[in-house]
């Protein structure tokens, strides 16, 4: 019957490609019948009976130098034996399996060549023989027995699934011989070999007991069906092939049933994981309608899932790969047959696959795909954590992400047009998360990679394209897109994905894309943008409640909203964004970017598998110098004249107490030699600073190189003069004013480097501020200096009356805690800022009690309300792009928080100098 | 065109009614803001949706100097009359009901009473009570203001329906305002705003976009009433008045600050106001803002002048703020005046309060005035003391006294609160005891 199959088919294939027209029903039938086999295996060459004498060619030399490789590797196995040499003999072994499934993909047969088979028979013996020789054995060296032990499981694993042919060898070695003889003239002759050496294998295979269909149609199909890995395939999934050999007898019930058992292996011991998802894979190919297709590539894709099993190493990215493919099947399925609904919360009937193409009703099917690119894009995240970021395979790794991205961007626009804008928004954050950390430069790198792969996948698919028509199994066309679609800027596309969420998404979701929307706008330099969504999300208040990532995310947020505030020159905000993140000392922690040891308390090992968990992968880490540096040269801009202005008190206001312990610890040395690091750096540039050199200062700070990395260099480096200049000014003032009288403005710009209008600005301020007690002669352009130093007693006056103050609040909140709430409105400011300090602390407890939170940055930063004007914001949750609906809206919440808008905001100056505020500028 | 950059027109439009948006299209015309074709074709096409098609005729005629209309709006025309004719026969015998006064009073201040005496006595459900909201409604959009008003003031006294009732008010108010009846249209307003900040709605963002609305429409309203300066104080700077206006609206932020600026009364508010000022200052800023900035945040006492310069076109461009009153034989725009008048004084207290000499021209010249009106200016502020100061003729100088604050006078202030705080906290204390005690 084989020959008759193949004949016919080569016939049919000939007048095929004689003329198309003439195709009569017949031959299009067996084309069918072959096709879907056939074009699945493409990439291992076409099918033997095509013609094409170049085509030949190229096959044989290839097969010839597979052979001979092949038999060299025999002989140096031989030799090995000879000398005992088990470790070598080891490395052969391995050797020769990878060139069998070389060879068999050349020769595009399913059976071993025969004197592979032989060096397995000679191998075995040779085994039995060394272990039945107990002293040999102990006299071989450590390393030699350890590779006759490995090599006994290894050959006892490898020839099960050669069992018959070995048997078969041992009983007539003869026939082998023929046979190697057989196999060297087949390569020269044209298609006819396969029909040849197929009738000689069915001499072999006759043994075969348990096949129950004619035995030369079983290699007909395996020829065509074989693909290089299922070599390795046990026995058992031989079996199972051949019980779908033949297309059109493979009813929908067989494959369910195997279906099942399969499924039920799952899990069970000593089902191996890869051969599981082998045989799944296989199973989808012979689904008989698409819906148990879909099934059934649900399941592959989560035994992919499992395919590893710790929590801590990530999916081989292979198996990522495949992974993904999977998954844009399952769409493509999907969207070919839209009747067919996914759905994880009923249990679908036993029988719903059954229903075929033609059914057009819903067909319900079991699965959930956010969750599915929930976990891909997790094992995604994972093998960025644990590959090494220094090596070509991180980076193409991350080649990977456009891969990701499509398939995301597809999941998303299926679920969409589903109707399930929940998990769409879910969707929708995982493509954010990709995109959020991206400056437009590599945002445009990305796509342009994805641009690239384009082009490769338009020539694959177009030789794919031949593949013929359908098969009675299931074969899908791609339908969806295979390459994501950016808009020209990444701002657009976070735009649109952050409107869907905030539309659609449960609060989690909101509030991580609305940190991924605040840090992008922080790296677009759009400070007061990230600034608002900040404030009107109060996601500072609720921050601390969330779960770790989150809270990290808020941590990257926030630097990077003080990196953008500096860049725009607002000193006072910049810090307050940043203070918080190193007054632990903790900041790799704080922002996953590296595990900090603690002096103070050792780790479990548990939390710190925990922490590298939770790692954020290179790719997307802030750069720490940077981040220090411009954390410290802010607080040195604030402190410096802070404490020249506060000489005579040092301890009463602190603005960065970083700062000044750093300045501390610099003092105390007794030799201060050049700056190395970035701490060095900004402590010579603040020494420099407060003796008024400003130009040494900022030489100092210039020399920095972390500089480098900011895109604007100069103009923040002018700005960085500029503000050091200003300050320098200040400084000086607040020091030497009580030496001078009078003061000339030309004298004084002229000295600072700065113009005239901006020092009258300045000195304006300082008057207004009350911070400097002069004022200015006008006609003459001269500051005159009034004499209001205190005396003494007077000072001592003013500190006695400002303890009693502080008295008096101990007393009214100590009242307040026993009494509750209730009345005293005059309080009400003063009392929230007791509460603040309260969460303050509590913050701190959590901390120790879970190892990890930054329960103090929120608190610290956030605070309640401490934050600027924050009330101001209350109500902007209607941006005009939707806005984030936050539950603790103003409106909503009721009395409780409507206090008095003056009172609070009073309240908020009076603390301003202890909290952080971003508003801070305007005291006028 | 240069006197249009300031012009907020285009955005307080979207949040008015079609009709409120007449008047200040009108004064744009009057200004020629824009080219005058533009103006009207924008009136055509603001008439098009109402139904007063005779006035969009004639605006049509004389945009394009002719005698013919289009066809469409002389078939709208007979559409609009034919439906008038028959919201009116709905409407009928509610509206005869309500204008014999015999039987208007019978009804009562209970609602459901009136209902039920309407339904039984006169046949009158709510299918006519709801005839008459139709017919109110298109009264509006004919422009009989005064009608609709009438109208919509009792449909309220027998509605049920809380939507409807509110847009009835919404109504109501705009009529009001398009009849210039200033006094019932601030009842109105503070009728409506109630309702708004009581009301539950449904989304945050509806409330606060009713908000929004609430303030353009006030717009009107503030500016023509004599007490509207402090009012419009009162109302924006509501914390969630003014977290409407930073979040969809700066642009009010202009009317704020000018309200600041003639109203001496709101100073305590002053200094929070600037800080929001400097807060949206990428959001909005027009010279009025602007002119703040410089004085109370950069000290930049040139800048501040000339902005005033351009605040004085602005106020001139603004339909709201450059409200014109005839005064015998020419026409002055009161609160520029107003504006200008305190705006120098804003420059001049700053200034004051960091210079302890200044030299009389350079003064007259940053307050925009010619040297013996800055003179006069002086002394009259001097002899009002409200500035510590005298006038050397000599050097041509002015010399502020210096302000120390005496130091026993500070230490005072500072002790001065704690006993008061001490005996509140006590009696407090007492309070809760007895309420103890009493349990």
């Amino acid at each position: 019957m084989a020959s008759k199959f193949w004949s016919n088919q080569a016939d049919s294939e000939t007048e095929s490609e004689v003329s198309d027209t003439e195709q009569d029903d017949v031959s299009e039938q067996e084309d069918a019948t072959n096709a879907p086999d056939r074009n699945k295996y493409l990439d291992t060459g076409d099918s033997d009976s095509d013609d094409s004498d170049s085509h030949k060619r190229v096959i044989k030399s290839a097969k010839d130098k597979r052979f001979e490789e092949l038999s060299t590797t025999i002989d140096q196995m031989k030799n090995a034996m000879k000398i005992n040499d088990w470790v070598s003999l080891q490395e052969s072994f391995d050797k020769i399996n990878r060139q069998l499934e070389k060879v068999m993909r050349v020769t595009e047969s399913d059976r071993a060549p025969n004197n592979y088979i032989k060096a397995l028979v000679m191998l075995e013996d040779f085994l039995n023989q060394a272990m039945a020789n107990k002293e040999a054995k102990k006299k071989m060296s450590s390393s030699n027995a350890k590779a006759l032990n490995a090599m006994r499981q290894k050959l006892k694993k490898n020839n099960k699934q050669y069992e018959d042919l070995i048997n078969k060898c041992r009983e007539n070695p003869e026939s082998f011989e023929d046979q190697e003889e057989a196999e060297e003239p087949s390569e020269d002759e044209d298609d006819d070999d396969e029909d040849e050496s197929g009738s000689e294998i069915d001499d072999i295979t006759k043994a075969e007991p348990e096949s129950d269909d004619t035995d030369d149609e079983d290699d007909e199909d395996k020829d065509v069906n074989q693909p290089g890995w299922e070599r390795k395939l046990s026995k058992k999934d031989k079996l199972m092939e051949k019980q779908f050999k033949d297309p059109n007898q493979v009813t929908w019930d067989t494959v369910n049933k195997k279906f099942k058992e399969v499924v039920a292996a799952r899990g069970r011991k000593g089902t191996g994981r890869l051969e599981l998802v082998e045989q799944l894979t296989f199973l989808t190919k012979v689904a008989k309608t698409p819906a148990q297709k879909l099934e059934i590539l649900f399941s592959v894709v989560s035994a992919q899932f499992d395919v590893n099993p710790g929590l801590s190493g990530h999916m081989p990215i292979n198996v990522w790969k495949k992974c993904v493919q999977n998954m844009l099947v399952i769409l493509d399925i999907l969207e070919q047959y839209p009747n067919i609904l996914v759905d994880d919360t009923v249990e679908p009937d036993e029988n719903e696959t059954q229903k075929g193409t033609d059914y057009t009703d819903t067909i319900r099917i079991w699965g959930n795909l956010a969750a599915f690119l929930e976990k891909i894009d997790v094992e995604f995240f994972k093998s960025l954590q644990c590959i090494d970021p220094h090596t070509r395979e991180y980076v193409e790794r991350l080649q990977d992400e456009p891969l990701f991205f499509v398939l995301a961007q597809n999941v998303q626009a299926y679920l969409e047009r589903v109707g399930d804008h929940k998990a769409a928004a879910k969707v929708a954050l995982k493509l954010v998360e990709l995109v959020y950390y991206k400056p437009q430069e590599v945002y445009g790198a990305m796509r342009n990679l994805a641009d690239q792969s384009e082009v490769d996948d338009g020539e694959e698919s177009g030789t794919e394209s031949k593949g013929g028509p359908l098969a009675p199994f299931v074969n899908v066309p791609e339908i969806v897109p295979r390459k994501p679609s950016f808009p020209t800027s990444s701002r657009e596309l976070m735009d649109n994905l952050v409107s869907l969420i905030y539309k659609h998404g449960d609060e989690r979701t909101k509030a991580r894309a609305m940190l991924c929307d605040i840090y992008h706008h922080a790296i677009l330099d759009e400070f007061s943008m990230a600034r608002d969504l900040l404030l009107m999300s109060h996601l500072q208040d609720s921050v601390q409640h969330m779960d770790i990532s989150t809270q990290i995310l808020f941590n990257r947020s926030m630097a990077q909203l003080g990196l953008s505030a500096f860049r725009a020159g607002l000193i006072t905000e910049g810090h307050g964004c940043l203070s918080e993140l190193y007054s632990g000392g903790r900041v790799k922690e704080l922002l996953a970017q590296g595990v900090s040891q603690s002096r103070y308390h050792e780790k479990t090992p548990e939390q710190e598998r925990l922490e590298r968990r939770r790692q954020m992968p290179y790719h997307m880490h802030i750069n720490l110098e940077l981040l220090e540096s411009v954390h410290l040269i802010c607080a040195m801009l604030l402190e410096v004249p802070n404490m020249a202005a506060n000489s005579h008190d040092a301890r009463r206001k602190v603005i960065s107490k970083t700062l000044r312990r750093l300045l501390e610890i610099s003092d105390r040395q007794t030799f201060t030699g050049p700056p190395e690091n970035v701490r060095d750096h900004v402590m010579a540039a603040t020494r420099a600073l407060s003796k008024g050199d400003f130009q040494t200062s900022f030489d100092v700070i210039n020399s920095l190189d972390v500089w480098k990395l900011l895109k604007n260099r100069e103009t923040v480096l002018a700005m960085i003069k500029n503000k050091i200049n200003e300050e320098a000014l200040r400084t000086y003032l607040f020091t030497y004013s009580a030496s001078y009288e009078t003061l000339k403005l030309e004298q004084l710009a002229k000295m600072f480097d700065l113009s005239e209008s901006q020092t009258h600005s300045v000195v304006s301020k300082m008057m207004i501020n009350e911070e400097l007690h002069a004022s200015w002669d006008q006609p003459t352009q001269c500051i005159v200096f009034h004499e209001v130093e205190h005396s003494r007693l007077q000072a001592l006056a003013f500190q006695l009356t400002e303890k009693l103050s502080v008295l008096a609040e101990s007393n009214e909140r100590a009242i307040e805690a026993r009494l509750g709430g209730g009345g005293l409105e005059s309080l009400s400011s003063r009392r929230r800022e007791g509460q603040d300090y309260a969460a303050v602390a509590g913050g701190n407890k959590w901390q120790d009690n879970q190892s990890y939170t930054q329960g103090r940055q929120q608190s610290g930063y956030g605070g309640g309300r401490p934050y600027g004007p924050g009330q101001n914001y209350q109500n902007r949750t209607s941006q005009s792009r939707g806005g984030y609906q936050s539950t603790r809206y103003q409106d909503s919440a009721g009395a409780g928080r409507n206090y008095g808008g003056s009172a609070a905001r009073g309240g908020q100056m009076d603390g301003s100098n202890r909290m952080v505020s971003l508003n801070r500028g305007a005291r006028a | 065109m240069a006197m249009s950059k300031y012009d907020l027109t285009p955005r307080i439009a979207p949040n008015l009614d079609r009709h409120l948006v007449f008047p200040l299209l009108e004064f744009t015309q009057e200004r020629q803001l824009y080219p005058n074709d533009q103006i009207l074709k924008a009136k055509i096409e603001l008439l098009n949706n109402t139904n007063m098609v005779d006035y969009a005729m004639d605006i049509h005629k004389s945009l394009y100097h002719t005698e013919d209309v289009p066809q469409d709006m002389v078939d709208r025309r007979v559409e609009v009359v034919a439906r008038l004719k028959s919201l009116e026969e709905a409407a009928a015998p509610l509206v005869t009901f309500l204008q014999n006064p015999n039987a208007v009073q019978e009804l009562r201040a209970d609602k459901q009473y009136n209902l039920q005496m309407l339904n039984e006595r006169y046949q009158i459900g709510t299918e006519q009570i709801e005839a008459l909201y139709q017919y109110a409604k298109f009264q509006f959009e004919c422009g009989n203001y005064s009608g609709a008003a009438d109208y919509l003031y009792q449909y309220r006294a027998l509605c049920t329906n809380a939507e409807r009732s509110l847009s009835a008010l919404w109504g109501k108010l705009a009529a009001e305002i398009l009849m210039q009846n200033w006094d019932i249209a601030l009842d109105e307003l503070s009728r409506l705003k109630e309702i708004i900040d009581s009301k539950n709605f449904a989304s945050s963002l509806n409330q606060v976009q009713s908000r929004i609305w609430l303030m353009h429409w006030s717009l009107f309203i503030f500016f023509n009433h004599d007490n509207g300066r402090t009012q419009i104080i009162d109302l924006f700077n509501q914390d969630k008045y003014l977290n409407a206006i930073q979040t969809n609206a700066p642009h009010l932020l202009r009317y704020l600050a000018t309200a600041f600026i003639v109203n001496k009364k709101r100073r305590p508010q002053f200094k929070e106001f600037i800080k929001v000022i400097q807060q949206e200052q990428h959001s909005f800023s027009d010279p009025i803002t602007e002119f703040l900035a410089c004085v109370y945040v950069n000290f930049d006492f040139d800048g501040a002048q000339k902005k005033m310069k351009e605040c004085e076109d602005v106020i001139m461009n603004d339909p709201f703020l450059g409200k014109r009153v005839e005064e015998s034989n020419y026409t002055v725009v009161p609160l520029k005046d107003e504006f200008l008048e305190n705006a120098r004084l804003f420059i001049f207290e700053t200034y004051c309060r960091i210079h302890e000499r200044i030299d009389m021209g350079v003064l007259a010249e940053k307050l925009n005035l010619n040297y013996e009106d800055a003179e006069r200016w002086i002394l009259n502020l001097i002899r009002t003391s409200k500035l510590d100061a005298k006038i050397n003729t000599q050097t041509g100088t002015v010399v502020m006294e210096p302000i120390h604050p005496n130091v026993y006078e500070q230490l005072i202030d500072h002790t001065k609160g704690l006993s008061g705080r001490t005996y509140k906290l006590v009696s407090q204390l007492m309070e809760h005891g007895q309420a103890q005690a009493a349990r």
